[in-house]
């Protein structure tokens, strides 16, 4: 039935390469889905993303390093005294990003469906050096990363990265364990 | 001629979400055909396209280069297929035909070319899946292996390495086939 092995191979690619037509009624189901997930965010989330949407910003070497180079810590806050939360109960974390020319800093992860008006980060220094927020979360693992200016996205240098990230931006990964 | 990729991704992201439709529409066929070849069947390479979309949709704001958003939507897919083929390995579900899915076969006889089409699926399915990602993107998407790094996560040579093994697998699967 074959003939040459190699061109049994170009066969098969050429087969494998013609058009193929999937179900258009797809597009109505993904539009459903989507217009609740739109819903859900309500026109002010939009109009958010849409000021806070990254946008090219030429940054020089010497700047992209500086940023880069920031040092974060993931620092967990000690139990309250109040004593142990049970093992599902949210645990509070502490993101900090060393940041020394950003403007603005959010922290966006699957924690806030990556939401970037969700979670602004505060300069804990006058000079804003360093930015922080505090994030209750419960046993999971979570991706997560920086969003500096509104445009750059940042993984912490100071976390594992993602390895499973799947949208061409760098992130970083938390595991909260139960107690 | 439509709009292109960076002004539909522009009005997305402006609220207008009908405009994601067209960015569906326009992709829905192109990306369809890599996740039916990788998935071997039209159910599970539809659930994967359409959460492909949905996420490509929820996460717009990290497309960097809306531009190229069809390559970026690409590398959501991938993953996604990644998913539903473990899925798919843990049902331990067999590929099925699925002639709907092939316009117009050409081919010298039905009889031979749906021997064909049978010889070409279960070939496929004996790949491993990362060798079948590879030589899928390679052969059948055309992909520079720079782009096809980006998607995988994979390094260069690792992934020509899988790629030369796809092909050495398949030409020892059709000799198989040839003798049986």
């Amino acid at each position: 039935m074959f003939e040459q092995q190699e061109d049994v191979v170009e066969r098969i690619v050429q087969y494998l390469r013609r058009p193929l037509q999937m179900d258009p009624a797809l597009d109505g189901r993904v539009m459903q889905e989507i217009a609740g997930l739109a819903a859900r965010r309500g026109p002010a989330a939009v109009a958010w993303r849409w000021l806070t949407r990254p946008r090219h910003v030429p940054v020089s070497p010497l700047a992209g390093l500086a940023i880069a180079a920031g040092v974060a810590l993931l620092v967990v806050l000690p139990a309250r005294w109040l004593g142990r939360p049970p093992a599902s109960a949210p645990r509070e974390f502490q993101f900090v990003l060393v940041a020394p020319r950003a403007a603005t800093v959010s922290l966006v992860g699957d924690f806030n469906d990556w939401d970037t008006a969700r979670t602004p980060m505060r300069a804990l220094r006058a000079d804003g050096t360093v930015w922080t927020v505090v994030v209750p979360l419960s046993p999971g693992r979570y991706r997560y990363a920086f969003l500096v200016n509104g445009a750059q996205w940042l993984a912490d240098p100071a976390a594992p990265a993602a390895r499973d990230d799947e949208f061409g931006a760098p992130s970083s990964v938390v595991t909260v364990g139960g107690l | 001629m439509g709009a292109g990729d960076a002004e539909l991704v522009r009005r997305v992201m402006s609220g207008d979400t009908g405009a994601y439709g067209a960015l569906v529409a326009r992709y829905r066929d192109r990306l369809g055909r890599y996740a039916m070849h990788m998935l071997g069947n039209r159910e599970d390479a539809e659930e994967a396209l359409q959460d492909a979309f949905v996420r490509g949709y929820s996460s717009l704001a990290r497309c960097n280069d809306p531009e190229r958003f069809g390559a970026w939507l690409y590398g959501i897919l991938v993953n996604r297929c990644r998913t539903a083929g473990a899925r798919a390995a843990r049902r331990a579900r067999l590929f099925v035909r699925d002639e709907g899915a092939l316009n117009g076969a050409p081919g010298p006889t039905l009889a031979e070319r749906s021997e064909f089409e049978d010889v070409v699926r279960r070939a496929l399915a004996r790949l491993a899946p990362e060798y079948r990602e590879a030589f899928l993107l390679k052969f059948v998407e055309d992909l520079e292996y720079e782009e096809m790094t980006r998607l995988t996560g994979a390094g260069v040579s690792a992934l020509k390495m899988r790629v030369k093994r796809a092909r050495e697998r398949l030409q020892a699967i059709l000799k198989e086939a040839e003798h049986v």
